[in-house]
């Protein structure tokens, strides 16, 4: 390989930050470590970098703030890995434009794979993220919110949905009358290839009609494309 | 009795007052009532006494002129001449009387070796003749005052004061004289009186304890619904005595908030400082070749992680940071239902009627998780059905599992505590799972009933107020 991705990891604490450079570097990336915000900058300045590993609590300046800075000034997509597990930090965290979180303790492997699909995305350009960050789109009678990830009816009710679930209807809603096959449906939710009898897709979609169609059995909102994909029909407004 | 005794401060004082009040014009009637019979006692023996001195007077007169003799001066007095008193040991002597008729009859310049009066209920009848007032007996038979009709009945009779004295001679000249009501007004002015003392007490006293319990009540509720950090400063009102209550009662909320303050950020620190070791020994396990010794350590440590995450969402219940919203049940126990079959288990759940309540969702379905959870755990399936009943909606988890003891059933609450004796890791959770399912429902105003079911297996109730 002749490009290496190069990863920048800032946390304060070495007994964390060292064995995962390890790994990383194991995994085939190169990668430069920085203990504060402020050697973080410096390193901003000195290398191209194609994504950074953020910690959020840090002595001195902290990881939002970075973050912020990170995303006005580059186009750099940014992972936070945060000790702290409370739903409004998560929310935090996206809303000043992250790409994904992750919570300590973290699996290494899930970490690399979220990275590479942050970067699949980033090399095809446009909105790096799955949808917005912040903004919510409205959809026969449904409101989809992106910063709380949820969905309300039309009464303003919440519906409750998973995460790949979630993630799906972003899809769906984002690309609407779009017809997506399951292949790329699985690629913009989860980035990753489909198996050979894959039911993954199919078992998200209905679990999702369930959820929002008025009769899952003939589905109004989310319609089955013959040739085996799927489209979100209807108008979609963007908030 | 314990039924009229008032509950509030207020109350209470009013009452004690009333009673005061009551005892205290009690007391006081009872003395107008004898000093206003006193006072009709003295009228009578007043009328006594004059009727002796005039008769004496005119007696001395006949005397002087040797016109009349005893029997003439006698002609119409209606006194008695004796040589006993007409006062006789069994009645009961008045002294003052006595000494207000010697004081009168020495001012006049009439002298007495003795006096005597007595009040009695009845006449002996060797004193019937001699009574002063008695003839306004006949008042009605008399046909001018007949004409003036009833309303002129004289005053009742409430007996006689006989008056007694003792000439130098040894002869007794005694009289008697009915005694009148004269005020029959007195118990219609008692009344009235009473009232009107009563209005003056109680009205201020009424306000007055409205001064002191309003603030006392604001405070009672506030207490009542205090929540730490949340509840604001009371308002310092009322008495001096009160308003030094609400000072203390408000610095001792800002104490209690701030200690639980401390509590969290020391938690947020403690699971912060937990939790990043436990990540660096997560990253490390990667390097550990053999596919089951790291399997192991992985699951290790997301055990710990998940402790770790239990205590501290129970350390921080009621501070939670997320909202509550209306929420479509149905989807929320979807969600939950789906997590536990994409890991193969057997959770069925029949999507009924809409059914909305308003949670924090991600609480509540971590408390469902953790029901639905120890169903699996224990029993092979679980059956989860909604019910609605009145305000509550109950989320009902049936499992087909050997269920509980019913003395064990409030143990199952207790922290760290498993349906099994052993400790063993491999089958149970954290310990935490029902503590915590059971707090979060309690923080949401609702609650979690375990019961054996009749057919076997147990049954979680899960009861929100709708």
């Amino acid at each position: 390989m002749v490009n290496k991705t190069h990863i920048l990891l800032v946390d304060d604490e070495a007994s964390l930050r060292e064995p995962l450079a390890d790994y990383l570097i194991k995994q085939g990336y190169k990668v430069q470590q920085a203990a504060d915000a402020s050697l973080a900058r410096s390193l901003l300045n000195a290398y191209d970098f194609d994504i950074i590993l953020l910690d959020i609590m840090m002595p001195g300046e902290d990881g939002l703030s970075l973050c912020r800075f990170v995303t006005d000034k580059t186009d750099i997509p940014v992972i936070f890995i945060s000790a702290k597990t409370e739903e409004t930090e998560r929310i935090i965290g996206l809303e000043l434009g992250a790409d994904d979180y992750v919570t300590k303790p973290f699996s290494p492997r899930e970490l690399v794979a979220r990275i590479k699909v942050i970067l699949r995305r980033a090399e095809k350009g446009g909105s790096s993220n799955n949808g917005a960050t912040g903004g919510a789109y409205q959809f026969s009678g449904w409101t989809l919110k992106c910063d709380k990830r949820s969905l309300i009816d039309a009464d303003g009710v919440n519906v409750s949905l998973s995460t790949g679930e979630y993630q799906m209807l972003l899809a769906l809603v984002s690309r609407a009358g779009q017809v997506l096959n399951r292949d790329q449906l699985l690629d913009i939710t989860q980035g990753r290839e489909a198996h050979a009898f894959d039911r993954a897709v199919d078992n998200q979609i209905s679990r999702l009609r369930r959820k929002i169609e008025a009769d899952p059995k003939n589905p109004e909102i989310i319609k089955t494309v013959w040739g085996g994909g799927y489209m979100l029909a209807g108008e979609v407004k963007s908030l | 009795m314990k039924r009229l005794w008032p509950n509030s401060l207020v109350g209470q004082l009013l009452l004690i007052v009333a009673l005061m009040l009551l005892v205290a014009q009690g007391v006081n009637s009872f003395l107008l009532y004898r000093g206003a019979q006193n006072q009709n006692l003295l009228e009578a023996s007043t009328s006594s006494v004059a009727r002796i001195a005039f008769a004496l007077e005119r007696q001395s007169t006949y005397r002087r002129g040797e016109a009349g003799g005893a029997n003439g001066g006698r002609r119409g007095t209606r006194l008695k001449y004796g040589p006993e008193t007409a006062v006789t040991e069994d009645m009961k002597r008045l002294p003052e009387l006595e000494a207000r008729a010697g004081q009168a009859f020495s001012n006049m310049g009439i002298g007495f070796s003795d006096i005597r009066a007595a009040e009695v209920r009845r006449l002996t009848p060797d004193m019937t003749g001699h009574v002063i007032g008695s003839n306004r007996g006949k008042w009605r038979d008399n046909p001018i005052n007949r004409s003036m009709g009833s309303r002129a009945t004289p005053l009742e009779t409430k007996g006689f004061v006989i008056v007694s004295a003792r000439r130098d001679d040894g002869q007794w000249i005694s009289v008697a004289s009915a005694v009148r009501e004269r005020n029959p007004m007195l118990v219609r002015t008692l009344l009235f009186q009473t009232i009107i003392t009563y209005l003056l007490m109680l009205i201020p006293l009424v306000l007055l304890g409205r001064y002191i319990s309003r603030p006392l009540k604001t405070l009672t509720a506030t207490a009542r619904s205090f929540q730490p950090g949340k509840t604001e400063t009371l308002e310092e009102q009322g008495p001096p005595d009160t308003r030094e209550l609400i000072r203390a009662f408000n610095d001792m909320s800002g104490r209690v908030s701030n200690m639980l303050n401390e509590k969290n950020v020391m938690l947020g620190a403690i699971g912060h400082d937990l939790r990043t070791p436990l990540a660096a020994l997560r990253v490390r396990i990667e390097n550990v070749d053999d596919d089951i010794e790291r399997e192991k350590m992985v699951d290790g440590i997301e055990d710990m992680d998940q402790m770790l995450d239990d205590i501290l969402s129970l350390a921080r219940l009621g501070r939670s940071s997320e909202q509550s919203n209306p929420v479509d049940i149905r989807s929320m126990i979807e969600t939950v239902v789906d997590e536990f079959t994409d890991l193969g288990h057997q959770v069925r759940y029949q999507r009924g009627e809409k059914q909305i309540a308003t949670v924090r969702e991600t609480l509540i379905r971590r408390a469902l998780r953790n029901l639905i959870g120890n169903s699996v755990l224990y029993g092979k399936a679980a059956d989860i059905s909604v019910e609605k009943s009145g305000d509550k909606l109950m989320i009902i988890v049936d499992d087909d599992g050997p269920g509980i003891p019913d003395e064990k059933i409030d143990a199952m609450f207790e922290p760290f505590l498993r349906g099994e004796e052993s400790r063993n890791r491999a089958t149970g959770g954290s310990g935490l799972g029902l503590t915590l399912a059971r707090a979060i429902a309690r923080d949401h105003g609702g609650d979690i009933v375990l019961t054996n079911r009749p057919g076997g297996g147990l049954r979680a109730t899960l009861s929100l107020p709708a």
